[in-house]
């Protein structure tokens, strides 16, 4: 299997997720249901990770291309320009639903505890419809590339793709030409997000497993949002080292199970400790042992976040033997 | 000029030529993924401890947070090996870049912080919470500036270096 067609197995399923997850959240909002709205919600996030290594297979898929001549290297770049827009807004709106959806799993004391704020609710409405409107320019686009017949004969390019392209070279350009500090800094930033999500989801996988067991767990989740915030920062900084050089990433095979990783770590994320699932664990007090199913979700959390921050060092190894 | 000789020397040696050319998948990638964990322990453990000096998830119990050292010095020794192996695989790279001695000071005040935090927070049964965190309260700011610059310091010297070895 080429990296080209790991493309063509991931690239409708942000598109779909999108128009479902907008579907059930603007249902969910007219009927004021709260467990279709927390469903919504899930799509988003789930959505947003699954977006990434779509979109960064696409250069795969690109690469693939190249040397095939009835192909356009300008419907490309407009597809590509697209899909950096919609994968952006895809990224907000997965942050803003996933913590609207640790909002859901809050069991606190306030009467508000267990709902997700307005402001959330308002953000995440505004930037899924965005998102699915950059989506299906993105599809459209996409689909173009190798089916010229449905361009109409005088049609001109799409204009949001052609702005999402400028901003692809406007990116490239200031992550790896305008200064040598740029990509220090985001590295900088992206080991402040390792922190941020080792610290936040760490502390409380550990009291899930019975290391400092005086803990009551409860509290304990009002870390996870710095943790999602860590996730965000590492999401958004990693995009940027992508697009700064695609292909020191794309046919990496480490960088590839890196993303992988990350999308199940991030589910685990998102279905264990940011759904009504977290509830009964919110209960354990100090001293409180967590039952072996917690403890087993705790530990692969865990070892999936240290996994990632292996595969994540070794990614400049395999570039070295790759030449 | 025995400096160089030495750091010559340490290059030679069959440890560091290992660390740095061996295609083995345990030799320097490995070290620098352990240096990466022990940072997010030692690091991470420090910040979940200030974020609550400093307010944040006030419904938990402050004292029994200090069962997180534990981990901050698990992470330290951690970096220390790890930290060690890097340096005899690259001594010349580290030992002639100014950020190298900034980031090692910059750890040793962070350690010493995060041991008067232990100190003044958590070694007095006394104390109630509210008063636990006045008294670490500029001690965790401390703690979160000085534990950034070791982590820039560190990141840093991937791209700040003169010299990638003695023979230049």
């Amino acid at each position: 299997m080429y990296s080209a067609h790991y493309h063509l197995l991931l690239n409708h399923l942000p598109i779909i997720g999108t128009i479902i997850g907008l579907g059930l959240f603007l249902v969910s909002l007219s009927a004021n249901k709260d467990d279709l709205k927390q469903a919504s919600l899930g799509v988003f996030s789930f959505i947003a990770l699954l977006a990434i290594p779509a979109y960064m297979s696409g250069n795969a898929a690109q690469e693939f291309f190249r040397p095939t001549p009835e192909v356009s290297v300008d419907l490309i770049q407009t597809h590509q320009g697209a899909a950096l827009l919609a994968l952006v807004f895809m990224e907000i709106t997965g942050a803003f639903a996933l913590i609207g959806l640790w909002q859901f799993s809050r069991a606190g004391k306030e009467s508000d505890a267990g709902r997700p704020a307005g402001w959330i609710v308002a953000a995440v409405l505004l930037f899924s419809i965005v998102t699915f409107i950059l989506m299906a320019i993105t599809g459209n686009t996409g689909g173009e590339i190798r089916h010229p017949e449905v361009i109409a004969g005088n049609e001109a390019p799409s204009s949001v793709g052609a702005t999402g392209a400028r901003f692809v070279q406007i990116v490239q350009y200031y992550v790896v030409e305008y200064s040598n500090w740029i990509w220090p800094i985001l590295e900088d930033l992206h080991f402040i997000g390792l922190i941020l999500i080792l610290g936040a989801i760490g502390v409380l996988n550990l009291r899930i497993l019975g290391f400092l067991k005086q803990l009551p767990v409860a509290p304990l989740h009002r870390f996870i949002p710095w943790g999602i915030a860590g996730v965000f920062i590492n999401v958004i900084t990693g995009i940027l080292f992508f697009i700064g050089m695609p292909p020191f990433y794309a046919d990496n095979p480490d960088f590839q199970l890196k993303m992988v990783a990350i999308v199940i770590a991030g589910t685990n994320l998102l279905l264990f400790y940011c759904t009504s699932a977290f509830r009964p664990l919110a209960r354990l007090g100090p001293g409180d042992d967590a039952p072996l199913s917690a403890k087993f979700i705790a530990a692969s959390s865990l070892l999936l976040w240290i996994a990632i921050v292996f595969l994540g060092r070794y990614i400049p190894s395999f570039e070295v033997y790759h030449h | 000029m025995s400096f160089f000789l030495i750091m010559k020397a340490v290059e030679e040696s069959g440890l560091s030529v290992w660390i740095r050319d061996s295609p083995s998948i345990f030799a320097y990638w490995f070290i620098l993924s352990f240096h990466a964990l022990g940072m997010g322990m030692a690091v991470g453990a420090s910040v979940v401890i200030d974020f609550r000096i400093l307010g944040v998830a006030r419904d938990l119990p402050l004292s029994p947070l200090k069962g997180l050292y534990r981990i901050i010095w698990a992470g330290f020794w951690i970096q220390v090996v790890s930290g060690l192996l890097l340096l005899i695989a690259y001594p010349t790279k580290a030992l002639t870049n100014p950020d190298f001695y900034i980031k090692l000071v910059l750890i040793g005040v962070a350690i010493a912080v995060m041991k008067m935090i232990q100190k003044r927070v958590f070694s007095d049964s006394s104390l109630t919470e509210p008063a636990m965190m006045l008294q670490g309260r500029s001690l965790a700011v401390w703690s979160l500036v000085l534990w950034l610059g070791v982590v820039t310091a560190g990141r840093l010297l991937a791209y700040t270096f003169t010299f990638i070895n003695y023979s230049g």
